[in-house]
Parts: C-alpha cells; sequence; structure tokens
C-alpha cells in the first residue's frame, strides 16, 4: 500500500511498521539464581508453579535437576539467595524455604518420581558411591530409562548426608525418605559393597558399560603434630559418623574442636549437644573483625557459626595448636598460639603461628576438623583409566564442597554418560539464554514486601531435633510470589497495555508483536518489569 | 473489521499515523476499547483526529464523527438530544485534546455541562497544541518550551501556569470528574468504567505524554506519564458535584527534577541561575498540589504503589471479542 492511498477503508491496509528502527523480541533469560544454583535448578519456573498454587507441578519441574529439594532446603548454603535480584529491591526470595516445603510436602503426599521416556535401554551402569553426586546420577539415567546399579560401602545410603551432617539439621527420616524416592524408579542399591575390596574395580569394568564414580572424600585428613597417637583425639568426619551411626560417644567435660570449616562447626555442636563445654579454635575469623564482611574469611557457613555461637560453643579465632598436652595416656589439653597469617606466599593454606603467644587450653578431647581426602584405595585403575565411559563427580572430583554442587554433577554425568554411550553429544550446558541483570527489570512495578524466615527453636540442646522450623503454606506463597521473575513473561498484559499502536496481540498463552505495526517506541521492552523483551536490530 | 486480537475489540486499531510512542494514542486506545464499539465518538480537531482519519482511512472501528475543533461538545449534545428523542441510550463520548478543551472547547463543553448532557468528555492532554507544531495553549505548564514561548533572554519559557481546568470543570456541580493518566492502566480503567455508570455530563482529563512536543525518547512516555504523578505535578484526582471524593495517595514523592530532566521541553532550566529558580517553582507547585488534595495523607489504600503492582495474568483488560463477530 502506497503511502499516498486516496483508497478509503480502514488504516490497517497501511503498515506502519516501516517506519521502524528496532523491534522487540520476547525472548526467556535465564536468571542470577538459577546461573548460582550449582545445581542449575529452573528457580523462576518452579517460584511460578508454587506461587500458582500448582505444588505438585512446582516440585516436578525442581526434581528434574536435584531430586533432594526436602534435604537441599535445610542444607544447602543457598548461593542463589546472594545473587537474587530481588536484593537490590528489599531482600532476596526466601528459595530455600520454598523447596524445602515442595519437598516435604512431596513426601508427606507421596508424589512418586516419573520416568521420562518408556523405552527401556539395555547398556548397564554402575554408580560406585551413593551420595548424592551418585544419586543424582543413578535418578537421571534411569528416568531417562539406563538400567543403574549403585554400590556404596557404607550400610546406609545418603554419603556424607547421613555420615556427616547431624540430624538437627537434617532429620535422618528426611532423607531416608527421599533416597527412597528416588531408588523407587528402580535403581539396583547394593550397600556394604566396598569396591577395591568386596568387589574390585576389574569386575565392574568387565560388568557395565559405563562407571560413575561418586566416592567423596570421606578420609580425614591427619593431624601432623607431635604425639598424634594415643587417646582422646579424633577426626571430626570419624566424630560425626559415629554420632550419625546411633553411636554412644563418651565426651570428657571439656572438648576443643580444631578448624574452621563446617565439619568443625557440626562437631561443636554435637559435642554441645552431649553435654560438653566446646571450644573450636580456628584460625580464621568468622566476623571479620580485621579483614573483609563477616563469615569472607572461614569457609564454614556464617549462618551456623552464628547458630553454634548461639548455642553456647566458644570460638577462639586467629588460634593455631602448637602441641598436644598431655598428663600420661590422657589428653590434659593443646598448646595454642595466636595466628599470623593464613596463606603462604603461594596462595596456600598454612597458617604460621606468632612465637610467645602460646596459651593452654584445657581439654579431654580433641576433634580434628581439618580436611579430608578422597580414598582412591583399590580404585587406582579406574582413577587413571583414559576411557570415556568411565567419569569422576562430586567431592571426588574437587568440587567445590557443597551436597548441590555434587547433585549437579551427578546430572552432568549421567549427561556425558548417555552422550558417550550413544555418541549424540550432550544437549546440558546448551541453553542459549542471555543472563538478566537487575539493569533489565522495571522495578515500579514491584511493590517492597517482608521477607518471611523459618523459625528457630529456642531450647535445643537437650536432644538432636531439628533446630529450623520451615514456613508454612501461607509464608511459602508469599515468598513465591515474591519473585520477580526475572527475565521470565508473567502475563502482566503490561507490553498488550500500553502499546501504542495495538502491535502487541494478545493470545491465550503469551504474545505476539505484530511487526507490520510496529513503530519500535520501545515502550514495551522499557515497561516489562522483568526484562523479557530485547529491542533488537 | 481487524480482529487480529480476540482479547479487546481495537475500537482504536492499528495503521494510525500517530507518532512512535504517542502517549495520546496509547490513552485513546485504553479508553475507547474500556468503553467498547457500542458508542458514539465525536473527536474534536487535533492530533488523535488527524493521526487516526489519514487519506481516507480510518483507524476506528466504532461510529465516529469529527467535528471542528471548537464545537465538539457542542456537536456532542446534538447527537445525544437525537438519541434520546429516538428512544436509544447509545453512549455518546467525545474525544478532545488540551487545546480542544481548556481553550477553543471550553464554552461549548461549559454549555454541554450546564445543560446536563447525557455526555462523557474526555480531555487527552498533552499540554500543547502538537497537531500544528507544539505552541503552547493555557494547558501548557509554566516554563515549558513551545514554538510560541521559545526560551531566550526574556524568557524562561511559557511565563503563565496550567490552567486549573479539573476545577473549572467541576465547579459546574456535575455528576463526575476525575483526571487518570496512562500509566496507571487499572486506575484509568476505574474512572472511565465509573463515569460510564453514572448519567449526564462527565468529564476526564488523562494526561498524555507527547514524545514530540515534550522531546523524550519515545519508550519513556510511561514512565514520565508515572513522574508526573509521583512527583504531584499531576494529582489523579476525583470531584463528585464540586466535592473531591477521591485521590490516589503518592507512596512516596520524587522531586520534580527526575521529571522533567527527561524531558527537552524543560532542558533549558539545567545550568542557569534563572532556571534554577523555575525549578524551585515548580517543585513549590507540586508541593501546593499535594497539600492541596492531600496526596500524602490521604486515608485511601489507592497509592502509586498498588496501582503500578503487576500480577502474574494481568488485572484485567477489556471485553473479550468472540471469533463469530469477524466480518
Ligand atoms: C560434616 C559435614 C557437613 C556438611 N554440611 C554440608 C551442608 O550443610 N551443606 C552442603 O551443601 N554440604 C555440606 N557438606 C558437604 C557435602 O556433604 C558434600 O559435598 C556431599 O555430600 C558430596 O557428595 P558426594 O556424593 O560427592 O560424596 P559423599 O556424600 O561423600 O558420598 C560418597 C559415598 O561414596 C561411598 N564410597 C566411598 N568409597 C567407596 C568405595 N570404594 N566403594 C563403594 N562406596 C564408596 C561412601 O561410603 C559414601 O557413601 C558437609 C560435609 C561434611 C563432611
Ligand atoms: C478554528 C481552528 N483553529 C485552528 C485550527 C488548527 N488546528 C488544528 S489541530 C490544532 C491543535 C490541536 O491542539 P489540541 O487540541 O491540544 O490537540 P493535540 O493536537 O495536541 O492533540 C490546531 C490549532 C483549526 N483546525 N481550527
Ligand atoms: S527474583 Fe526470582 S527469578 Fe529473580 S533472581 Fe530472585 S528467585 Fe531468581
Ligand atoms: S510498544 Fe508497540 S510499537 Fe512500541 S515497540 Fe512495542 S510493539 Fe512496537
Ligand atoms: S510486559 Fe508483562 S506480559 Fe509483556 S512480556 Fe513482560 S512480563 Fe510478559
Ligand atoms: S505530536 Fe504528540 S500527540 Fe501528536 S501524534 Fe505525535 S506524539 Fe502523539
Amino acid at each position: 500500500m502506497s503511502r499516498l492511498s486516496f483508497e478509503a477503508g480502514s488504516s490497517v491496509a497501511y503498515h506502519t511498521g516501516d517506519w521502524r528502527i528496532l523491534r522487540p523480541v520476547y525472548k526467556d533469560k535465564w536468571p542470577p539464581c538459577s546461573q548460582t544454583c550449582p545445581a542449575s535448578e529452573d528457580i523462576q519456573a518452579w517460584l511460578a508453579l508454587a506461587s500458582d498454587d500448582q505444588w505438585q507441578a512446582a516440585w516436578r519441574k525442581l526434581t528434574e535437576r536435584n531430586p533432594f529439594p526436602a534435604v537441599m532446603g535445610r542444607i544447602c548454603y543457598h548461593p542463589c539467595e546472594l545473587s537474587c535480584n530481588r536484593k537490590h529491591l528489599d531482600s532476596a526470595v526466601n528459595i530455600h524455604g520454598v523447596e524445602r516445603y515442595l519437598g516435604d510436602l512431596a513426601l508427606e503426599q507421596g508424589w512418586r518420581h516419573q520416568p521420562l521416556n518408556k523405552k527401556q535401554q539395555t547398556q548397564q551402569v554402575a554408580v560406585v558411591g551413593a551420595g548424592p553426586a551418585g544419586l543424582s546420577c543413578a535418578f537421571q539415567l534411569v528416568r531417562r530409562g539406563y538400567p543403574v546399579t549403585v554400590f556404596d560401602a557404607r550400610s546406609a545410603a545418603g554419603g556424607t548426608l547421613h555420615s556427616g551432617i547431624p540430624a538437627y539439621r537434617l532429620p535422618k527420616n528426611i532423607l531416608r525418605r527421599e533416597i527412597d524416592a528416588i531408588l523407587a524408579l528402580g535403581i539396583q542399591l547394593h550397600l556394604d559393597t566396598r569396591i577395591g575390596e568386596q568387589r574390585s574395580a576389574q569386575s565392574l569394568q568387565e560388568e557395565f558399560a559405563a562407571i560413575f564414580l561418586a566416592i567423596g572424600e570421606q578420609q580425614p585428613r591427619i593431624y601432623t603434630g607431635n604425639d598424634q597417637s594415643g587417646h582422646s583425639i579424633m577426626s571430626g568426619v570419624d566424630f560425626l559418623r559415629r554420632i550419625n551411626q546411633g553411636e554412644p560417644v563418651k565426651m570428657p567435660r571439656h572438648v576443643a574442636v580444631i578448624g574452621g570449616g563446617n565439619t568443625a562447626i557440626d562437631a561443636a555442636r554435637c559435642a554441645r549437644r552431649l553435654g560438653a563445654e566446646v571450644t573450636v579454635v580456628c584460625p580464621q575469623d568468622p566476623h571479620g573483625t580485621q579483614h573483609g564482611h563477616p563469615g569472607a574469611e572461614m569457609p564454614a557457613s556464617f549462618e551456623e557459626v552464628i547458630q553454634a555461637e548461639a548455642e553456647g560453643v566458644r570460638l577462639s579465632y586467629r588460634l593455631g595448636v602448637s602441641r598436644l598436652v598431655r598428663s600420661g595416656e590422657h589428653l590434659s589439653g593443646l598448646q595454642v598460639a595466636r595466628v599470623d597469617q593464613l596463606h603462604d606466599r603461594h596462595g596456600q593454606f598454612a597458617p604460621k603461628l606468632f612465637e610467645g603467644t602460646e596459651e593452654f587450653l584445657s581439654a579431654g578431647l580433641a576433634i580434628f576438623a581439618i580436611g579430608q581426602e578422597v580414598d582412591w584405595h583399590g580404585l587406582e585403575r579406574l582413577r587413571d583409566s583414559e576411557d570415556s565411559n568411565i567419569l569422576i563427580g562430586g567431592d571426588a572430583a574437587g568440587k567445590p564442597r557443597f551436597a548441590a554442587t555434587a547433585v549437579g554433577s551427578g546430572y552432568q554425568a549421567a549427561m556425558s554418560i548417555i552422550a558417550c554411550l550413544t555418541g549424540i553429544p550432550p544437549v546440558y550446558e546448551q541453553h542459549e539464554k542471555a543472563e538478566v541483570s537487575i539493569n533489565d527489570l522495571n522495578l515500579s512495578y514491584y511493590p517492597q514486601s517482608v521477607r518471611q524466615e523459618g523459625g528457630v527453636v529456642a531450647d535445643r540442646l537437650h536432644d538432636f531435633d531439628e533446630v529450623i522450623t520451615g514456613l508454612d503454606k501461607t509464608a511459602v506463597t508469599h515468598e513465591a510470589g515474591r519473585c520477580l521473575s526475572c527475565g521470565v513473561c508473567f502475563q502482566c498484559d503490561n507490553c498488550w497495555h500500553f502499546c501504542p499502536d495495538a502491535a502487541v496481540i494478545k493470545q491465550d498463552a503469551g504474545y505476539e508483536v505484530d511487526n507490520d505495526y510496529c513503530k519500535g517506541c520501545g515502550i514495551c521492552a522499557q515497561e516489562c518489569p522483568c526484562g523479557h523483551i530485547d529491542m533488537v536490530t | 473489521m481487524d480482529v487480529r486480537d480476540t482479547y479487546r475489540h481495537n475500537v482504536l486499531t492499528s495503521g494510525h499515523r500517530a507518532c512512535s510512542g504517542c502517549g495520546e494514542a496509547m490513552a485513546a486506545r485504553m479508553v475507547t476499547d474500556i468503553i467498547g464499539p457500542d458508542a458514539v465518538y465525536i473527536n474534536a480537531t487535533g492530533c488523535l483526529q488527524v493521526f487516526t482519519t489519514h487519506n481516507q482511512q480510518s483507524a476506528w472501528q466504532a461510529p465516529w464523527i469529527h467535528s471542528v475543533f471548537a464545537n465538539a461538545a457542542a456537536v456532542a449534545s446534538g447527537v445525544e438530544a437525537a438519541m434520546r428523542a429516538n428512544g436509544k441510550d447509545t453512549p455518546v463520548v467525545v474525544q478532545a485534546g488540551d487545546g480542544g478543551t481548556f481553550d477553543i472547547g471550553l464554552q461549548c463543553l461549559s454549555g454541554m455541562i450546564e445543560r446536563g448532557h447525557d455526555v462523557l468528555f474526555v480531555c487527552y492532554d498533552n499540554e500543547a497544541y502538537m497537531n500544528t507544531g507544539v505552541q503552547r495553549s493555557s494547558s501548557t505548564p509554566h516554563a515549558v518550551r513551545t514554538t510560541t514561548s521559545p526560551p531566550g533572554r526574556l524568557s524562561e519559557g511559557k511565563h503563565h501556569l496550567k490552567k486549573d481546568v479539573i476545577s473549572i470543570i467541576a465547579a459546574h456541580q456535575m455528576p463526575y470528574a476525575a483526571t487518570a493518566t496512562v500509566a496507571y492502566f487499572p486506575d484509568l480503567k476505574a474512572k472511565v468504567e465509573k463515569a460510564m455508570s453514572l448519567k449526564g455530563p462527565r468529564f476526564l482529563q488523562v494526561l498524555s505524554p507527547c514524545p514530540l512536543g515534550w522531546n523524550h525518547d519515545a519508550a519513556q512516555t510511561i514512565q514520565v506519564s508515572r513522574l508526573a504523578v509521583e512527583t504531584g505535578l499531576f494529582p489523579l484526582v476525583e470531584l463528585e458535584h464540586g466535592a473531591v471524593t477521591g485521590v490516589m495517595r503518592l507512596a512516596r514523592q520524587r522531586p520534580v527534577e527526575d521529571y522533567i530532566k527527561l524531558q527537552g521541553r524543560f532542558k533549558h532550566l539545567f545550568g542557569s541561575k534563572g532556571g534554577a529558580v523555575e525549578i524551585r517553582h515548580l517543585q513549590a507547585l507540586a508541593d501546593a498540589r499535594i497539600r492541596r488534595y492531600g496526596l500524602l495523607e490521604a486515608d485511601t489504600e489507592w497509592t502509586t504503589d498498588t496501582a503500578n503492582q503487576v500480577q502474574r495474568r494481568g488485572r484485567g483488560g477489556y471485553a473479550r471479542v468472540s471469533k463469530g463477530e469477524s466480518q
């Protein structure tokens, strides 16, 4: 139609679209919460479903990437919340609170995981280690039709989630029921089977088409100072394992825990529950009185440190052990000294003690929580193999030691195994969604709202009952509704209402720009609350 | 009939020749879709009339009459009387710019109200004579640059103040007069629906930013509209029979600089002593309006925050069009 038409009729015959320089495009983005979630959960998507009362759909969306919501909602350090865009407006969405609620609801309602396809594959896969990495991998494979056998040296599944994390943070029945739901998909589990001992690595290689090694870091690093033999010395992981297995452990009056990580804090809080006076000797300073912001120096989660202090655990910062002090067989205490710098010239952790600053710390038991190592005993041939059908993941791969990282690593391993078995390249890293930052959002559409927190049980030192209570349904709906839906359209109608040219067409699911009429003003992109619309040439 | 969109009628449809980002086109699209196609629309001369009926092509999908510049309210009075004589109650709606309302159309409008005609008069207030190239009107705010109020050695833009037309109209003791703007769609919608539910003369003044005349980025139309309200320069109020019956409370007051710095029509005020005085003057005018209507302390849940809040799957729109209606 020419610009100078004189034919009477409707203006739709005239295409104003050719005035345009830029054109709007609707595009889903990948929000920062998901970018930082080590399990790459589509957090925005399941929060949206939860806020919409679609609880089961929300749980299914979440468990696509993480079959442990009830566990992770309790013990994950939730880095997603550190990056949540909402913190620029008021405070981050309580993502882990909603996650926990969904996990608990699924257990309560008995929701079952579904296979993704009916087709049964024939190639068998072995998973060594029934921790979060191994079970996550097995879950992804079995849902895609692969027969999976999981081996674990211990007599209970769960890996460090079971043997390391105390019940007051993660009740055993929650862990067990979430694992049962995974196993119910048809995973073979062989407990009390240490590969390299009860079964050889070679037999595995002969029997299975692919092997995933998710053996964690189970071997405690040992104190190399004086006189480490003898009584009254224990490693943090051994101490926690005994408690987690329900073995009675006798406590002296004073216990010293050495270390600045989560194992140290967990060991200290357990010893406290068993009635001891506990001092944590840690080289770092969690409160950052000398350096940086609180929590920056110390590897332990700052929230856990606060909890421990509230329970009466004494934390002695910037101290190191110079020697053990014994009277006869028995430990009478530690000689500790002030720590100078924490790291050597190469950035390695190597605290240096100041001579002349020694003091005595009375202790009848010293728990060393100074790190763990991978126990490769009997698995060397698998570790050193160059075959692409043998993979290592979770803590054993030297990843940052978080449960969610192990879950994410299990997912990636499953995808790599399928790629290796089928010869089709893996698809997992290929979402080409762009990032969406706070600058892409229009905050005028989101009023301030207060974040809801779970409660803390005050009287908690006489048992191992759970300390943090979950959010109730109202609070969960509130929190899910606080999500800004970064980068993902939530059908607010803004673009449709505001287009001066009626060029945004509303459809039953979503919107479409009619390029015949869009003049490219950019109002829709500017007024999209969540940054879903890009202006492109 | 254009039925590309089944979620609204598109009384004012695509292909019109308004500038990119036009607030008046946006406002008219919203208002007429809320009222719907079963009404008679009378349009005074001005941008809306020109850009919707170019070269014999009409963007209107409802009965629509172009009056002349001054007499839209008089034409509407006649249409309404004729309807009544024929026993029909088809709604009659006038649309006009601020020139066609505050200035040349004011006496016809006053007469229409005084005679009690059952007509809704909607003024799309873009604060100048835009269609003829941005001449000042009595709606143009103080200190604004237009082609007929150029700033220079002797002036800082328009000397006079913006006419308080809503008070003039409300003083007719008529059923309903209200102000609205495009940024707050739910508010605009509620006011149009309220106006349509009443009988007798009713009046809406809809602030409609004009990217060309206000010299702002086309993408900023809504932001400019929102800031006009949040600064207090354009209070959103409702008056019934002369008395204020509703205001939109400001969740927070923003300084007028936030508003004026987005617009080239105020650019001359920055960086000069005289300009600084005028900015303070504009701030004082905003403060006075806030005090007059009690915009910061009004006892109402309806605030600039609640009116802005978005919801999953929208906050309601217009009557749906069934596919069967297409021709
Ligand atoms: C005390 C403590 C507290 C922690 N708290 C948290 C927390 O609050 N939040 C968090 O995110 N992370 C926490 N972590 C870290 C987290 O538990 C680990 O990152 C995670 O469990 C690693 O998972 P994985 O599957 O790689 O290994 P693991 O969970 O360690 O599981 C490895 C499994 O492999 C089995 N295995 C080992 N060798 C063999 C073999 N040869 N044959 C058969 N089986 C074998 C082991 O028995 C074990 O069951 C904590 C760790 C510790 C030690
Ligand atoms: C009696 C008369 N005088 C002047 C004009 C020229 N004219 C046409 S549109 C217009 C300006 C309209 O301004 P306004 O009513 O504010 O509407 P806008 O274009 O800004 O929407 C003028 C002066 C005319 N059409 N009739
Ligand atoms: S607001 Fe929602 S989508 Fe955005 S970062 Fe936070 S949780 Fe993720
Ligand atoms: S608001 Fe309408 S005209 Fe403007 S860019 Fe978006 S679709 Fe195009
Ligand atoms: S403005 Fe609203 S409806 Fe439009 S794309 Fe953005 S979120 Fe979706
Ligand atoms: S001059 Fe202003 S009112 Fe007229 S069409 Fe352009 S933007 Fe709209």
